[in-house]
């Protein structure tokens, strides 16, 4: 009897407990719930509220007439993009600038972690830290400004011609930024220039994380300068170096647009125009706003094609899909 | 397990949660965003004006200069009607449209509004102008051009006086409306040409190679490789490459986008045809280029850097009278017999515009959202006065004398310019003002409207003479010099470049209409984007082309890419505006007649 009763009171004081801990996990969840909410009202405010804008891609609008009086004109846009040959070529010339650009950029991301190998390997600590800081500097520097020096040295009469000129080099000035010729290259070059600095630091500080011990014992095995590199050094960075891969994939179609705006002209746009300088230049500099936000949508288009040939190798590859 | 799902339940909620604020709060904000745009601001009570010192932001298309005027004209505007100019424009600010866009959007253009007619009936529709009826009561020289701003009354569907329009004159339509110089023909540095011994320019490639030789004389003398003959710059290209849409001119034919016409209508052509005038003109600035005559900073440079260039005799050749003229011919310069003058090219027909009663095809108007309105209508019936004329359009050469008793005075019946303002206007204009008319140079200080509101060979009735000083009997003794007594030698004696012209019967008077084309259909005006976009940076890679082939190639690729663009649908509706422009030509010539 008391056996009973006292499994009765254990029962129910392990109810009790069960409840205050049901109580307590709910408060947590409740306050976890509450971390996430800033992140998700940014989310919402800055990736689905903009999406509101698309609606602008079934009217007429021009301003200053509002919205609200302008024309519904259904698809008209959407057709427009594929109304001729002529038009869907110029669609397709960006889309491969665009892709080009964005495959050179991935194609040399390696370049900032032999760069962080090679300054690591300075040992005089002063000129490492010289080199470092002119070379982070750029990145500082505005695409405006970058073009005010570009322009300043590469002009056709620009410090590069003149001095050419002036040597006798060349009889005429050579047509560094109002040509077409290695379009994608030469932007290629000026990326470079701006971000290899700054694309290193995060190598760095991976490096100076690699244990000491392994080059000690690696030395001590009578490894050379370049097997220590090879063996130890490449290894330790390259799980960082894929994330970085990664994140650089994840971008690829938002290549940017202020190098490119800064950097054209009449001679070089065939080559130069990725898909937001088009979208701009389309909406702002010959005034269709409307028919420019049904273009940009085709970059939402094109993302969600990608994302979905990336599921399929994976899903082929590993056996697994990542959404 | 049981956490997770637990977190992830909540996860759920909570978007859900948030969903449904984010509508909720989305929707009010677009039922504001409707409620408040649609309070109609068009009162037709006059509000009354508190007197007090006001910044007025002023839009304005014309304008070269951005944020708060300096300078005498701004001091005297702040003396005059206490109101202080706050300059936004499209020009410095650069990016085409987007300027008038983002800020018509938002609802606030400007106080003052200085724009193309065509815009005139968007933005009465959008409520962004005032009606100025209520206002006008006693505004004599606003009613005193009442065709001006019927014009612009006439371009919205509203009633009501929404601006008054541009370059209004009392001259005859069918009389040309310069004055001495026509606006677009070919002037050379007469020097030069002289010291070359004034070669026959039977065509244009007479031109050039007598370009080529000044070029060739003038690098020597100077010791200089940086002279070029021709220097050109973007920064008003539009449907197409504007530099090389000025040879039109010199025969005679107007642009309306891509619809070239003969000044009287008699022929069309399309702008990329084959042997079209503007084809021509490229070609034209193709061989130059070919020639090594053409600066090479052309493609880059802006119009500052270029006229900088003209300033220190750096070009040899301009298509217009402001920017060779205006930049080189200084009294010093002229005196000793360095300058530009028209080139005796033969077989021209210059195009000129006859004057228009009703004005150009810029207006100006005043803001919906601006204040003490009553102001800003006496600011712009000031404009229009005599006072307003000399002052406002004064410049620092050419056009108006500028402010009476300090750069011009009467000189018995006779306007003469004084010392001061010989300095002012004749010589370079660095002169400083007097301490009364604020700081700064004399052509720093001009106003920075840049808006001609009466044509400024019309007659000031206050002095009896016209408003253009160049015209005046004292200045044109001034500017009888070595210079032009030798261009008038070789050139028959003409005494100006209007008078050769006329005399020898080279001069085409295009009737002076009041036009402003229909907005585009939407589709039209996206595929003319696309298309200008094609046929600008062609032409100048066309003008740059390294010989005769790539001009072709880049010639026929051009035509093909526009053509499949849709440049057909374009030109078939300026074709359409250009013809209406021709018949309301032909009508304004013959009730001219009739008036007669």
């Amino acid at each position: 009897m008391e056996n009973v009763i006292d499994n009765q009171k254990e029962s129910e004081a392990l109810q009790q407990r069960r409840q205050q801990h049901d109580k307590a996990k709910r408060k947590r969840s409740r306050r976890m719930w509450l971390l996430i909410v800033p992140f998700l009202v940014l989310v919402v405010a800055f990736s689905y509220y903009p999406l509101f804008g698309w609606v602008y891609a079934f009217f007429d609008y021009e301003p200053p007439i509002p919205l609200r009086d302008s024309q519904f004109v259904g698809m008209q846009w959407f057709k427009m993009m594929v109304a001729n040959s002529t038009q869907v070529r110029q669609l397709m010339q960006v889309l491969i600038n665009t892709f080009a650009m964005s495959l050179l950029n991935i194609a040399t991301s390696f370049f900032p972690l032999l760069f962080a190998i090679g300054l690591n390997e300075i040992r005089n600590k002063h000129f490492r830290n010289i080199i470092q800081t002119l070379t982070t500097l750029p990145n500082f520097i505005s695409w405006v400004l970058v073009y005010s020096i570009a322009f300043a040295m590469f002009s056709t009469n620009g410090m590069v011609n003149d001095l050419l000129q002036n040597l006798n080099v060349i009889a005429a000035p050579i047509k560094f930024l109002d040509s077409d010729s290695l379009t994608w290259i030469k932007m290629l070059l000026w990326s470079t220039w701006k971000g290899l600095g700054w694309g290193s630091i995060i190598y760095l500080a991976s490096i100076s994380g690699i244990d000491q011990e392994l080059y000690e014992a690696a030395r001590v095995d009578g490894a050379s300068r370049f097997q220590l590199i090879r063996y130890i050094t490449i290894p330790a960075l390259m799980p960082t170096f894929f994330v970085m891969l990664m994140l650089s994939v994840s971008n690829f179609l938002n290549n940017g647009m202020d190098q490119y705006f800064v950097f054209q002209n009449a001679f070089n746009q065939t080559h130069i125009q990725v898909l937001d300088l088009y979208v701009y230049n389309v909406g702002m500099g010959q005034n269709s706003l409307s028919y420019a936000t049904a273009i940009s949508m085709l970059k939402s288009l094109v993302s969600v094609a990608l994302l979905w040939i990336v599921n399929i190798v994976s899903k082929k590859t590993r056996g697994a899909s990542i959404i | 397990m049981d956490k997770n799902s637990t977190l992830f339940k909540s996860v759920v909620s909570g978007i859900k949660k948030v969903a449904v604020v984010a509508t909720v709060a989305l929707a009010s904000v677009a039922l504001f965003a409707c409620s408040s745009s649609s309070a109609d601001n068009s009162s037709k009570k006059a509000e009354k004006d508190d007197g007090k010192l006001m910044t007025v932001t002023v839009y304005d298309d014309l304008a070269n200069y951005q944020g708060l005027a300096k300078g005498w004209f701004a001091q005297y505007v702040q003396d005059k009607f206490n109101i202080k100019l706050k300059m936004v424009a499209p020009n410095v600010a650069g990016g085409g449209n987007t300027l008038f866009d983002t800020r018509t959007a938002a609802g606030n253009l400007g106080d003052l509004i200085i724009t193309g007619t065509g815009h005139v009936n968007k933005l009465v529709k959008a409520n962004l102008l005032t009606d100025m009826t209520p206002y006008l009561d006693g505004m004599k020289y606003i009613k005193k051009y009442d065709g001006a701003t019927k014009a612009i009354s006439d371009l919205a569907d509203k009633k009501g006086t929404w601006g008054i329009a541009s370059s209004v004159s009392s001259g005859s339509p069918t009389e040309a409306s310069e004055g001495l110089e026509a606006t677009t023909v070919p002037y050379i540095r007469w020097d030069l040409y002289k010291k070359i011994g004034y070669p026959t320019l039977n065509n244009t490639d007479d031109l050039l190679n007598a370009l080529k030789e000044m070029q060739t004389e003038a690098r020597k003398e100077e010791g200089k490789k940086d002279i070029y003959a021709i220097s050109l710059f973007k920064d008003w290209d539009g449907a197409s490459m504007q530099n090389a849409g000025q040879n039109l001119a010199f025969y005679g034919w107007e642009p309306t986008n891509y619809a070239l016409a003969k000044g009287n209508g008699s022929k069309y052509e399309s702008l990329i045809a084959n042997n079209s005038q503007y084809v021509q003109g490229l070609e034209f600035l193709n061989k130059a280029q070919q020639m090594g005559l053409v600066d090479p900073e052309s493609t880059t440079q802006n119009w500052d850097t270029m006229y900088a260039k003209y300033q220190a005799g750096k070009v040899l050749f301009s298509y217009w009278s402001f920017l060779g003229q205006g930049a080189y011919n200084t009294s010093a310069n002229m005196a000793a017999g360095k300058g530009f003058e028209l080139a005796p090219l033969k077989g021209m027909k210059v195009f000129s515009n006859g004057n228009m009663p009703d004005g150009n095809t810029t207006f100006i108007g005043i803001g919906s959202k601006a204040k003490n309105k009553a102001r800003l209508v006496k600011f712009i019936n000031w404009l229009y006065s005599p006072e307003g004329v000399q002052v406002q359009q004064a410049q620092s050469t050419g056009y108006s004398a500028g402010i009476k008793g300090l750069t011009w005075k009467m000189d018995g019946d006779q306007p003469v310019l004084t010392d001061f303002g010989k300095k002012a206007l004749l010589e370079g204009g660095s002169v400083k003002m007097p301490a009364k008319y604020g700081s700064g140079t004399w052509k720093d200080g001009i106003s920075t409207l840049n808006f001609v509101a009466v044509m400024q060979y019309d007659k000031d009735p206050t002095t009896g003479y016209k408003y253009g000083y160049v015209t005046w009997p004292s200045v044109l003794k001034i500017n009888e010099t070595k210079l032009s007594k030798d261009w008038s030698e070789h050139m028959g004696g003409a005494t100006s470049t209007m008078d050769y012209l006329k005399k020898n019967n080279e001069l085409l008077v295009a009737a002076g209409v009041s036009y402003t084309a229909p907005e585009d259909p939407a589709t039209v005006a996206t595929t003319r984007g696309s298309v200008q976009t094609q046929i600008v940076s062609s032409s100048w890679k066309m003008v740059m082309a390294k010989n005769d082939t790539e001009f072709k190639s880049l010639l026929t690729s051009m035509q093909k890419t526009v053509k499949g663009l849709g440049y057909d649908d374009v030109y078939k509706v300026d074709l359409k505006n250009s013809k209406a422009k021709n018949a309301a030509r032909q009508k304004v010539i013959e009730q001219y007649k009739d008036e007669k």
